[in-house]
């Protein structure tokens, strides 16, 4: 009788199943596959100036890029940014995930929502306030200036440093908020059984709780590089018209050269990196895990 | 009377109904006129150019029409972008797109808009000579020239900024690599058809350390900071700059200056033509012309906006400027731009 009841609500299971996930993947076909199916045919037109896109077959485009250094040092240029910006995001964010995760303060849901606060204003108006704040006029070659120590403004707008730290700016509470979320769940008796028995601070750190917050460092990391890899605005108004990376160049063919056959693969050159590279990270970061 | 008092006396008579019934019949029998005339979706650049737009032509001609003026206010490559991608539907979402000469030939070489019709274009008569095209109305006009600052420097020509005695004081808005590279090629036996000696000036200019910065704002902020001397730059902005108490002179230069005319257009996909036209028709008003003029530096359109003399003689060209326009070849450049755009990213940006 047991059995047949289970088996009734198992079929329930699997008639609701479809209808679970049916309308969301209908919208993921829609607005994702479909638009990327047809990006992905123009990437195999032709581009003839003067007469925008042609129709036909062909892997000029993606031979263009591969065979250009200029398009493949945007690419590297690309992928060091969002390393070195995953990198450091994960070195600022954990201290502060942590301190999140253990503080027993009654200010606790006010840090974690002065944490998520940047996210509350667009990427553009921190990039602008970031122009400010870099400009040669701005406040950090005033205050070098008036202190003395320095007479000519130092360049630190329109440089790669401008955009790493642009960029920080704009994952760093994504990287605090994963982490945190797995840190919270790591029982803090787990820590306190390894001071008890002997291991230094440092030691429990790095054999017991980062461990233990790999889950959390996978995510985060995953989540920023994608982003990263993807950076629009802060580039082009941090690092100016000399920096290039991925987003900005692709914009480039694509509205001003009106190229849209290149564009098209450069987008796809874009997301096939960044989901390869997201894939090596993560299977290396779960073997580390299962260590 | 109370409110209830008013409901309760809103009882359904005989008479009532048939003479309720009737006036419905003859409104619909005979339409009322329209107190609005619906909306005009305007693509548009945003800042000056719309508040002027909305002060000098909707609020003073079209509300009194009754259109409803919606802006799409954005850069020009993202409107070109919208144009291309909705081509094959039959509702576009723009009915007007303003755009610059350039821009606009390279896009109607798709077919993307309606030709003028003098009919719904009255003010199109009055549009000087020269600037008339089928495609589009010339909105208003301005010329490529040298803005620089007077105290620093004074070039007369392109070829005097490949100077190593202005080494990192020459600077250029990204945007404008174009114009940048026909002026280079002007100066070194190029012409209108031919760009590919401007490359040879840029890249000698290039060992003096020019400056490129992401947009006209950035620019004109490095020409007051003195942080560069001179640029190439429209004469309207020139103007506007000098306006906001930047110190900038403007010259012709020796070889010619190349005029730049904003144009707009009915997309042949627009939802409301009709109200495009009229929009159309407000921007070629000559009084809202010169108010243009008088704020933005660009010179009118038509030949019945009279410009103060003190205004012409500040942004307008003389007869001599004038016959040695160079007149941009705007097939060349839509054939051109990707590879000279590349070469602007990879040789001289680089």
């Amino acid at each position: 009788m047991s059995v047949v009841m289970e088996e009734a609500a198992g079929g329930r299971r699997r008639s609701v199943a479809p209808m679970l996930v049916g309308p969301a993947t209908i919208l993921v076909v829609l607005v994702l596959v479909v638009p990327m199916a047809i990006l992905f045919r123009y990437s195999l037109n032709q581009f003839i100036p003067g007469q925008f896109m042609v129709e036909a077959v062909t892997v000029e485009n993606y031979v263009k890029f591969f065979t250009d250094s200029y398009y493949l040092n945007v690419l590297w240029t690309t992928v060091q940014v969002a390393v070195a910006c995953t990198v450091i995001s994960l070195t600022l964010a954990f201290p502060v995930a942590y301190v999140l995760a253990r503080t027993t303060s009654r200010y606790k849901s006010l840090l974690v929502i002065l944490a998520v606060f940047p996210l509350m204003v667009g990427n553009v108006v921190r990039a602008a306030g970031w122009m400010v704040v870099l400009g040669n006029d701005g406040v950090v070659n005033s205050i070098l200036r008036g202190i003395g120590l320095t007479a000519e403004p130092i360049k630190l707008l329109y440089t790669p440093t401008a955009v790493v730290i642009g960029i920080i700016a704009v994952v760093l509470p994504y990287m605090i908020l994963t982490l945190q979320s797995v840190l919270e769940g790591i029982d803090y008796s787990v820590e306190e059984a390894a001071l008890n028995l002997g291991a230094s601070p440092s030691k429990t750190f790095f054999r017991i709780v980062f461990p233990l917050a790999m889950p959390g460092v996978l995510a985060g990391t995953v989540l920023v590089f994608i982003l990263c890899m993807n950076a629009y605005a802060t580039p082009v108004l941090l690092g100016g018209p000399q920096f290039k990376m991925m987003a900005p160049a692709l914009y480039d063919q694509i509205a001003r050269s009106t190229n849209w056959p290149f564009g098209a693969a450069l987008a796809f050159v874009l997301m096939t990196t960044t989901l390869t590279l997201t894939i090596l990270s993560t299977v290396f970061l779960q073997r580390r895990i299962r260590r | 009377m109370s409110a209830i008092e008013r409901v309760a006396k809103m009882r359904l008579t005989r008479r009532g109904f048939i003479a309720g019934s009737g006036a419905a019949a003859l409104a619909a029998g005979f339409p009322m006129p329209a107190l609005a005339k619906g909306p005009v979706v305007v693509g548009t650049w945003g800042g000056d150019y719309q508040a002027l737009l909305t002060a000098n032509f909707e609020k003073p001609v079209l509300e009194k029409k009754g259109i409803e003026v919606i802006h799409d206010v954005g850069n020009a490559p993202p409107r070109k972008t919208k144009l291309l991608a909705e081509r094959a539907s039959r509702r576009g979402t723009l009915d007007v797109a303003c755009l610059s000469d350039i821009d606009m030939f390279e896009m109607s070489q798709q077919k993307l808009f309606d030709d003028v019709d003098p009919a719904q274009v009255p003010n199109a008569k009055n549009v000087i000579k020269q600037l008339q095209k089928t495609y589009a109305i010339p909105h208003i006009y301005s010329g490529k020239v040298i803005v620089y600052n007077p105290s620093k420097m004074s070039p007369t020509s392109f070829a005097d900024l490949v100077d190593p005695k202005f080494k990192g004081r020459i600077g250029f808005a990204d945007g404008l690599y174009m114009q940048i590279i026909e002026s280079a090629a002007l100066v070194n036996g190029g012409s209108m058809s031919n760009y590919e000696p401007g490359k040879a000036t840029l890249t000698e200019l290039k060992k003096f350390d020019p400056r490129v910065y992401p947009s006209n704002e950035t620019l004109a902020a490095a020409l007051k900071s003195e942080e560069v001397w001179a640029t190439v730059m429209w004469r309207a902005r020139g103007f506007m700059w000098k306006k906001a108490g930047i110190p900038l002179a403007t010259i012709a230069p020796k070889e010619g200056t190349t005029p730049i005319i904003f144009d707009a257009a009915v997309p042949k996909n627009a939802q409301n033509k009709a109200n495009g036209w009229a929009y159309l028709d407000a921007m070629l008003d000559p009084g809202g012309q010169v108010l243009f003029a008088d704020r933005m530096g660009y010179v009118p359109t038509v030949t019945n906006a009279k410009l103060p003399d003190d205004i012409a003689k500040e942004i307008g060209f003389t007869e001599a400027e004038q016959e040695k326009f160079n007149i941009p070849n705007y097939e060349y450049i839509a054939k051109n731009n990707s590879q000279l755009l590349e070469w602007w990213n990879k040789s001289f940006k680089a």
